[in-house]
């Protein structure tokens, strides 16, 4: 599903920030990205959402080359990707379920259409009752789970979540992770960014370790 | 909407908050460049109907002047004169002014109270066309010319000078709507900017979950399309009513006779049903100026972006 063939990333003329990156992502599999700060990670999850492309080799996501693909396609690809942010990233002038219900919006579909399935979702992730709040309202948790709910409401193949358990408590850390389990469950692949250590020996997925920009694979 | 809930299933809020766009000032800015396109347009448009009204006056009678001559009898040549411009085609009438009327004439240059008697006051008859373009005024030249010291006046000159003055003012005007018109986009150029700057988050977002720069586009362009439609609105209600202000204005100083004459001379200040139409079509015009203008800027910010 994802492949890198000797991928290096810089910014301008500045040092290599990714560095012959090759490796291969499996669909339907879980994967944790680690490594310390600066390493690299969002980068690469940038690379992996196609808002960034390779100063170096080749990345291939379903089946195409993606450096060589126009503004248009590369559109019709991240539509087939799902990314949950750390710090949430909610739109703060609509409600929970119009922020859920975004990614339909912005594919032209008609709030009729989509309606019972955002409520389902909403209902899923635990915030059924929360629909019509404002995300000023929602606590830390509630937000990152609504994120999700964004994130996967246009059933991805891929799901990225940089850091997604930063900012709410190991309690809820956990029930986090066991979402984004139920998610892989349904078929979901997933590459999610931590380094949170006791997360990573708790659930043991394999683990990209990125360090210095080179990466080392912990199946 | 109350502490932050909001009731009921009403339809989805707009992904552009109406607060994040600079509006209030834009619309403002976008009335005051659309008032003084339209008092730009609207004097402009007066100057030229006066000026073709003055034109058609002017051009519909032809004056010939007879001056006395030695061993000639004026009386006569002027009875010989209406007698030729009558037989000319396309002439409707013609007549003579009378002496005092001719004395008259010469009251703003000579002043009033004068006893002209003893100066020797050209005659002047006034030949009235019914059609300009179909009189014949060479014939009527050629055949007053062999009478001892007749001329003839045709405004011609006059009438160029001006035509050209008006064509002046006319491309004036235009030119400096035209100026309004590009600071208006330039302004508009400047305002997007700021507002997606504003607003960098919600883009970031939208390409996020995958909204494509058409669709963003239209969503900022929507806005700025109101605010253009409102501001537009605003200068052009603005320009109406500062055209019918100063149309009473002027016809309150006009019920003075004297004044009358400005009003023959100036025009009234009256701008009439294509006036209106015209104030109504640059309000149009400032608006969807103002529509593509943040589209394109808007195009522009996102193809940066991406």
């Amino acid at each position: 599903m994802i492949a890198f063939e000797n991928v290096g990333l810089r910014y301008g003329h500045g040092p290599e920030i990714l560095k012959d990156l090759t490796f291969t992502i499996d669909p339907g599999s879980f994967h944790f990205l680690t490594g310390p700060s600066g390493s690299g990670k969002t980068s690469l999850l940038r690379l992996l959402l196609l808002s960034l492309k390779p100063t170096r080799g080749t990345v291939s996501m379903f089946g195409e080359d993606v450096t060589r693909l126009d503004q248009d396609r590369l559109l019709q690809m991240r539509r087939h990707i799902g990314i949950v942010f750390q710090e949430f990233r909610l739109l703060d002038h609509l409600t929970t379920f119009e922020n859920v219900a975004l990614p339909l919006r912005v594919r032209g579909q008609s709030e009729v259409s989509y309606r019972a399935n955002v409520e389902e979702l909403l209902d899923w992730v635990g915030l059924g009752d929360r629909m019509e709040a404002y995300p000023s309202l929602l606590s830390g948790g509630e937000k990152q789970r609504a994120a999700i709910a964004r994130a996967v409401i246009a059933k991805p193949d891929i799901l990225l979540a940089d850091e997604p358990t930063g900012n709410v408590d190991p309690g809820l850390s956990e029930r986090l992770l066991h979402l984004f389990e139920e998610l892989n469950r349904m078929g979901t692949t997933i590459i999610l960014a931590t380094h949170e250590l006791g997360l990573l020996d708790k659930f043991g997925y394999p683990r990209m370790l990125l360090n210095d920009g080179e990466m080392i694979i912990h199946e | 909407m109350s502490e932050g809930i909001r009731l009921g299933f009403s339809r989805p809020g707009p992904i552009v908050p109406a607060q994040s766009v600079a509006g209030r000032t834009l619309m403002l800015l976008i009335g005051i460049m659309t008032f003084l396109s339209c008092v730009t347009f609207g004097g402009v448009l007066l100057v030229q109907k006066s000026a073709v009204g003055w034109s058609a006056d002017v051009g519909r009678e032809v004056t010939v002047q007879i001056r006395p001559v030695d061993g000639e009898v004026l009386e006569s040549n002027i009875r010989l004169v209406i007698s030729l411009a009558e037989a000319v085609p396309g002439v409707a009438s013609a007549h003579a002014l009378s002496l005092e009327e001719s004395q008259s004439l010469l009251e703003p240059w000579l002043g009033a109270g004068l006893d002209l008697s003893d100066l020797s006051i050209p005659r002047l008859v006034i030949v009235r066309l019914s059609d300009p373009n179909a009189a014949d005024i060479a014939r009527l030249e050629s055949e007053i010319s062999a009478i001892a010291g007749v001329s003839l006046e045709t405004h011609a000159a006059w009438r160029v000078q001006l035509n050209t003055m008006a064509g002046t003012i006319v491309v004036s005007g235009i030119l400096v709507l035209a100026l309004i018109l590009v600071a208006t986009a330039l302004a508009i150029v400047f305002a997007t900017r700021g507002t997606m700057s504003t607003n960098r988050e919600i883009v970031d977002v939208l390409h996020f979950i995958g909204a494509s720069n058409r669709f963003i586009a239209g969503e900022f362009q929507g806005r700025f399309l109101m605010i253009g439609l409102r501001g537009g609105a605003f200068g052009g209600l603005a320009a109406i009513g500062f055209f019918i202000a100063v149309g009473t204005a002027m016809g309150a100083v006009m019920a003075d006779p004297s004044s009358a004459q400005l009003g023959f001379f100036f025009g009234q200040f009256a701008l009439g049903f294509d006036g209106l139409l015209g104030i109504a079509g640059v309000v149009m015009v400032i608006a969807g100026l103002t529509a593509i203008t943040s589209r394109l800027t808007v195009r522009r910010f996102l193809s940066q972006l991406s």
